[in-house]
Order: C-alpha cells, then sequence, then structure tokens
C-alpha cells in the first residue's frame, strides 16, 4: 500500500486569526485560499486530499492530528504565513530527532505520535523544500528543525510550510506566490510518494525506501 | 404639540445624533487607550515587584557571547560580544544573561524577544535543568509565527549555552504556568536541550528532550510561587 492521500491543515481560523499584517491581512484567510490551491495541485497528482478545516473553524491540534492519524498511507501538511522573515521566501520545518516512546503493550503514546515518523518526515521536508528553493531565491535548500505543536501529535510523515510573510506592503504579493508553492508542495510530495511503503498491519514496523 | 415644537424638537434630536456619531470614534480611541495604557502598567508593575538581581561592581567585567537576530530580518541569529559584570554563580550569572538577552541589543530591528518580556524566575536543578519562567508578554507580545518563535527560544538557549555550562536543559515556563505553545506554534511542553549532548546537535538548536521527574517537581514549585491572574 502507497501514499494516496494528503492532510491539508490551514492553521488558526475562528477567533485565532493568527499572523496579521499591516494591510489588514489575515493568515487564518490567507491560508484557506493558499490551501484550495495546494488541494488543486496534489488533486492533479493523483492525490486525495482532506482538510483539517474547509472554513472558518479552528479546530484543536488534537483534533487536526487526528484527521490524518484516522486514515493510512497519509502525510500532513500544516499551512502557515509568517509575522517575520524575508518577504517572498518560504520554509519547510519538521520536528526535531526525540525518542520513541512505546508503553508496555507497544502502543506509542499520542503525544508522542510524530516520533516513529520523523525520519519520513525529514525525507519528505527536504523534498518539497528543495521544490521551494527552485522556485524562492532565498529559501533555504533544506527542511529546518522546529519543536512544533501540531506536529507533534500526528501519527504520519509531517511536514509544516511558511511563507514570509504578512508583512507584505499588498497583499497581491503573497497572491502570486501561491501558486508556485502549491505547485512545489505537489511535485515534492509526489516525489516522495515511492519513499512511502505503508505496513499492510497496524503496528508494523515503517520502512523508508533508499 | 405644534409643528413649529416638532420641528424644533427634530432638530435638537439630529443634532444630538449627529454630535453622538463625531464623537463615537473619539471615545473608542480613548477607551483603547487606556486599555493599552492599564496593560502596560500591570507589565511594570510586576517588573517593579521582582527582586533585582544583584549585581556588584565587584563582579569582575567578563566577554558574554549574546544571541540576538541579523539585520537582514533572515531570521538567522548573530553572536555578538559585549562586556558585563558576570555572577560566578551559575543561577546569577544565568539571570544576569537573560535580563541583558530581554533588555535588547542596540539595534531594535535586531531583537528576538518582545521589550516588554520579563524574567520572573529562574531556578537550575541538580541534574542541570534549568526553570525560566517569563512574563506573558513573552508569549502575547512576541509576532505569531514558527520562525519568529524559534528564534525567540533559539536566542534564549544559545546565549544561555555560550555563557552558563551549567545549564544542560531549559524549561520555558509562562507566568508560572506549564503552557502548550509559546504563541500558537513552538512546543513549550517539554524541554530544550542546551549543552552537553546539545553541542553536537545540527543547527537550528531548537531539540526536545523529555521532561524528567526533578522538571516537574520545579514546576510545581514554580506554580507555588507564581499565581496564575
Amino acid at each position: 500500500m502507497g501514499l494516496n492521500i494528503v492532510v491539508l491543515d490551514p492553521a488558526h481560523g475562528g477567533i485565532d486569526l493568527g499572523a496579521r499584517g499591516t494591510e489588514g491581512i489575515r493568515e487564518s484567510e490567507v491560508v484557506l485560499q493558499f490551501a484550495a490551491q495546494v488541494r488543486h495541485a496534489l488533486e492533479a497528482q493523483g492525490f486525495q486530499v482532506l482538510q483539517t478545516r474547509e472554513g472558518n473553524e479552528n479546530p484543536s491540534f488534537d483534533d487536526r492530528s487526528a484527521r490524518a492519524n484516522a486514515q493510512r498511507g497519509a502525510v500532513f501538511i500544516s499551512l502557515h504565513i509568517a509575522s517575520t522573515g524575508l518577504a517572498g521566501t518560504v520554509r519547510t520545518y519538521v520536528m526535531p530527532e526525540s525518542p520513541v516512546v512505546r508503553d508496555p503493550s507497544g502502543l506509542i503514546p499520542w503525544d508522542q505520535a510524530q516520533a516513529p515518523f520523523q525520519t519520513l518526515s525529514h525525507k519528505l521536508g527536504d523534498m518539497v523544500q528543495a521544490e521551494l528553493a527552485r522556485r524562492f531565491k532565498g529559501s533555504p535548500d533544506t527542511a529546518q528543525l522546529a519543536p512544533i505543536r501540531q506536529l507533534r501529535t500526528t501519527a504520519a510523515p509531517a511536514i509544516a510550510v511558511e511563507v514570509s510573510s504578512v508583512s507584505v506592503e499588498n497583499r497581491s504579493e503573497l497572491d502570486r506566490m501561491m501558486p508556485g508553492v502549491a505547485d512545489a508542495i505537489a511535485k515534492g510530495v509526489a516525489a516522495f510518494r515511492p519513499s512511502y511503503v505503508v505496513p499492510v498491519m497496524p503496528g508494523t514496523p515503517m520502512t523508508v525506501q533508499p | 404639540m405644534n409643528a413649529k415644537w416638532r420641528l424644533w424638537l427634530a432638530g435638537i434630536l439630529l443634532v444630538a445624533v449627529i454630535g453622538a456619531a463625531l464623537y463615537f470614534p473619539a471615545l473608542r480611541r480613548q477607551v483603547y487607550k487606556a486599555k493599552t495604557l492599564t496593560e502596560k502598567t500591570a507589565e511594570q508593575a510586576r517588573r517593579e515587584l521582582l527582586p533585582p538581581t544583584p549585581v556588584t561592581s565587584s563582579e569582575p567585567r567578563v566577554q558574554a557571547k549574546m544571541f540576538w537576530g541579523s539585520r537582514s530580518g533572515d531570521g538567522t541569529l548573530v553572536p555578538v560580544m559585549i562586556e558585563l559584570p558576570l555572577s560566578s554563580d551559575a543561577t546569577l550569572r544565568a539571570k544576569e544573561i537573560l535580563n541583558t538577552l530581554l533588555a535588547g541589543p542596540v539595534d531594535p530591528e535586531a531583537r528576538t524577544v518582545p521589550p516588554d518580556a520579563a524574567l520572573l524566575g529562574f531556578y537550575i536543578l541538580p541534574d542541570g535543568t534549568a526553570v525560566a519562567d517569563f512574563s506573558e508578554a513573552l508569549a502575547n507580545s512576541i509576532p505569531s509565527g514558527i520562525q519568529s518563535e524559534q528564534l525567540a527560544v533559539d536566542s534564549i538557549t544559545r546565549t544561555l549555552e555560550a555563557n552558563v555550562p551549567q545549564v544542560q536543559r531549559l524549561k520555558i515556563l509562562i507566568h508560572g504556568q506549564e503552557v502548550d505553545t509559546l504563541a500558537g506554534h513552538l512546543d513549550l511542553t517539554q524541554t530544550f536541550l542546551v549543552n552537553g549532548s546539545a553541542s553536537a546537535a545540527p543547527s537550528p538548536r531548537s531539540r526536545l528532550s523529555s521532561l524528567t521527574a526533578p522538571v516537574q517537581k520545579a514546576i510545581e514549585r514554580v506554580k507555588g510561587a507564581t499565581k496564575p491572574r
């Protein structure tokens, strides 16, 4: 069984507006429109796409993770707009390494769900970031490490993509970036697809193809 | 009531409505200003209640390495050497270092933490885990985002790493409480590696380590000392 589902997570929503720019730009609104473009690009690559929110709701971190954790053969991509950073650049983040903890029954605690997927997440993050770096000058060549709360409870290869930034003088600057960001994410996930072999039986260790 | 009086009454009402419409935006600005002033005053009051870090002129002035943001705004940290009178006691030294970091660099653009953030408490446990308790301004005033939140935590951990070798790990509390995230992104439920094994870690340095029992006890101690508002 291979990778066939992508769970997109437009961050924030509801009363949580996320980053806010001087021109009235709200992260929670921009990422929703951003998600629509990423979804379109991923569907064109043959992926089934699910979203953690479709409108102006604000699901909890755990509810968002649960959307991916309930799937088999999914990857999770959280979408953000930064408050800071060089305008016109994009960064992909993955969780830093942490030991895999299992309880006596062999199950992995919910709050450490990302631990067994870190190698896969890093590989996915590097592939997506390589595509982004080609399109957006000044962006790093590889994925960055950051302990992101949303990723920690996600039991799937998981990355966060953050576009800089809400501080642009005009919203159109962000809008112009979106097709390139969406295309880069879709191509990065497509390149990652052969690497991810989902175990047939639950509990079987994940395998990473060279 | 005759037509003349009705006309007068309508005129007075119209003037009152126009007056209220003109006054309302000014009133709103005044309310907002008063609210901001109250918040600042509360933050200032908390700072004034803090015992000052005892820095005496007898303490030797040494070169301290501070990590502030790059002026280019590219999300990287730059080491800056400054001369400070630093205590030989690790806890006092860490407080002096962190207060200098919070006071900020000469160039405000290179700040990594909000100017109104304050250090409320700092402890080092025997196993090398430090607990730093910051005011709510650290979480409330920081620009929201993965990059900005990570830059703030990295500047704290790397500055401690460079100047206080006794600190191995760092647990960050906000006003005496363990919080889920700094400002919606960076995970503050676990500890950050500062020294020791972290010295071989790739940059950026925000690596997590699991909470240990002594850290949990220290958190309970800080929670007891700092009542939430």
